[in-house]
């Protein structure tokens, strides 16, 4: 057999599991309905009522992004990288490197989630545009290319953290992608400013900056929020970021760099770690 | 076609198996022997490939590849100790999964499914299927490629008596087609009814490597004679322990150890003495009492 057809063979498998799962089809109605509901009900806050465009939507939806979806994908996929001890002796005896394995499985369980989120962005999109027409469609598809990012990072960091755990490890690996999850979403940014304020100004910056692309939850959200609202939303990181490229076509690129250095040497990392490791 | 050579596997500074040298034949079938923890399942699975060995070589094939190499895997089936699969997936998609995987034609799964007696039951869900079908699930994948080499880890644990039929059915055909089989088992019918040599693991060292003749005898030499004698002459058991050393009592029971040959002479001096004799059993040796008297005579 070819490595790609054990690619499409290992996907292919691998997404049927996925859209089975109970875990997926909760995760595609739950994300259908709260996008449903912030379009809904954008305009409750400032005394008004009726479906918000498609910019004000995806500015109202960045941090639901941001939140629920590398928890989904680091669940997901540290689940399904970590099977029954069984299910992993029989998978990893069969003739086939096991980095094709992972690689196979790591495009099924993309291809699953994103469809998931497909169905989310789909349904309120299709609501959207009956109601409001097409104006800032862009920013919602800004959007949904930024959750499709950050579901490719969360899985490669899944596949890291699970990295041949099988069976009674099973536990563990979900405990390290929940503290993963925690540190990235919610502590993280908390711990940067922190630090930033005990500093002076010229390191401050360059510590912000650091700590922007370190993230990749935050340089989703610089990218998003650089897109669709331009400079006028950022924060102190953001500035600092933007001052330091000297442009936003410069941060930008700086942005999608650093998230493909997030989304490939993680899943390089586990590949090398799952070939090494005793099954 | 299997070689294991100075073969040692530790975790975590424990070492689950020590220096084990074994070479199996082409065309052989070995039964891998020892009590719980004593390293079987570490072996077979350094042979699947699955573990990396900490020192030592396990070679797969002639000439012989290492198991880590994919080319090795080409060679053998493997069939884990508790096999699972994702239960959503039906017995028949399990199936063309793994043909697909190592490239076998359409007609293997049908026949595969067959021999594990799941035809019937191939289009139910796994959620649906019992401990035991599950099981015959994993042999049916083991069985989809004609593979030179296979690894069977405890494979009839959890089969009922029909798929304990199907299964000796099929291996037995497997042997006669000249397949290797290294299996592991703590079902003495098993081992004696499909292996040639048994490697009896102690502790994680290689304690005994056995014919089935062999490995008869010494069985047989810890069989035991159990007695129930009435009005017994005050000298009976010590002319008794002159016969057999080891013979003890406990009230009207004697156990009396020793090969089954020496059974009737054991009768004979009790009759003889004029003791009546109530109840009479025999029983053959135990693999557990093997191990132990292995583990003393090491230590």
């Amino acid at each position: 057999m070819t490595t790609a057809s054990v690619l499409w063979l290992c996907a292919s498998q691998e997404l049927v599991l996925a859209m089975r799962a109970r875990a997926t089809q909760i995760f595609a109605l739950v994300f259908a309905a709260l996008a449903l509901a912030v379009s809904a009900s954008g305009y409750i806050l400032s005394g008004g009522s009726g479906v918000q465009d498609f910019a004000r939507t995806a500015t109202s939806l960045t941090e639901l992004v941001l939140f629920v979806v590398p928890m989904m994908a680091l669940l997901v996929g540290t689940t399904a990288f970590s099977p029954d001890q069984g299910a992993a002796e029989l998978l990893f005896s069969q003739p086939v490197a096991r980095r094709t394995l992972m690689w196979g499985r790591l495009l099924g369980l993309f291809a699953a989630l994103v469809a998931a989120q497909a169905i989310g962005f789909g349904v309120s999109g299709l609501v959207i545009f009956s109601q409001s027409g097409q104006d800032g469609l862009a920013s919602f598809l800004l959007l949904g290319a930024a959750s499709v990012a950050l579901t490719a990072v969360s899985l490669s960091a899944a596949a890291l953290i699970a990295g041949g755990s099988a069976g009674r490890r099973r536990a563990r690996a979900l405990a390290i992608a929940l503290c993963v999850w925690f540190v990235a979403v919610v502590l993280y940014d908390l711990v940067a400013l922190g630090l930033a304020s005990l500093l002076r100004s010229g390191p401050a910056s360059r510590l912000l900056i650091t700590a922007t692309l370190a993230n990749p939850v935050d340089a989703v959200r610089t990218g998003v929020l650089l897109g669709i609202q331009g400079t006028s939303a950022f924060g102190s990181a953001s500035l600092a970021l933007l001052r330091f490229t000297g442009g936003t076509t410069r941060a930008a690129l700086l942005i999608v760099a650093g998230v493909m250095v997030w989304i490939v040497v993680p899943a390089l990392a586990a590949a090398r770690r799952l070939e090494r490791a005793d099954i | 076609m299997i070689t294991f050579r100075r073969f040692t596997k530790t975790f975590a500074a424990q070492p689950a198996v020590r220096d084990l040298s074994l070479e199996i034949a082409g065309g052989e079938a070995v039964a891998l022997l020892g009590p719980n923890g004593s390293g079987k399942t570490t072996t077979l699975k350094a042979a699947a490939g699955l573990i990396r060995p900490t020192s030592g070589d396990v070679l797969i094939g002639e000439p012989g590849v290492t198991a880590r190499d994919p080319r090795a895997r080409r060679a053998l089936s493997f069939l884990p100790q508790r096999v699972a699969f994702p239960e959503s997936l039906t017995g028949r998609e399990v199936i063309d999964f793994y043909r697909r995987l190592r490239g076998v034609e359409p007609a293997a799964a049908d026949a595969a499914l067959t021999l594990a007696s799941l035809n019937g039951s191939s289009n139910r869900a796994i959620s649906t299927y019992s401990g035991g079908m599950v099981q015959r699930l994993g042999l049916a994948v083991a069985l989809l490629p004609s593979s030179p080499v296979m690894l069977l880890d405890e494979p009839t644990a959890a089969l009922d008596p029909d798929g304990l039929c199907a299964f000796y059915s099929v291996i037995e055909h497997r042997k006669a087609a000249g397949q290797t089989i290294l299996f592991t088992s703590h079902q003495l019918g098993d081992a004696e009814r499909l292996a040639d040599r048994f490697a009896i693991l102690v502790e994680g060292t290689l304690a005994a490597l056995l014919t089935a003749r062999e490995l008869g005898d010494r069985l047989a030499s810890r069989g035991v004679l159990r007695l129930r004698i009435e009005n017994a002459p005050a000298d009976l058991f010590d002319r008794l322990r002159r016969l057999s050393p080891g013979a003890t009592r406990a009230g009207d029971q004697w156990i009396v150890p020793g090969p089954a040959g020496s059974r009737p002479a054991v009768v004979d001096l009790v009759r003889e003495s004029g003791a009546s004799i109530l109840g009479l059993t025999a029983e053959e040796g135990r693999l557990d009492v093997f191990y132990r008297d292995l583990v003393g005579g090491r230590s």
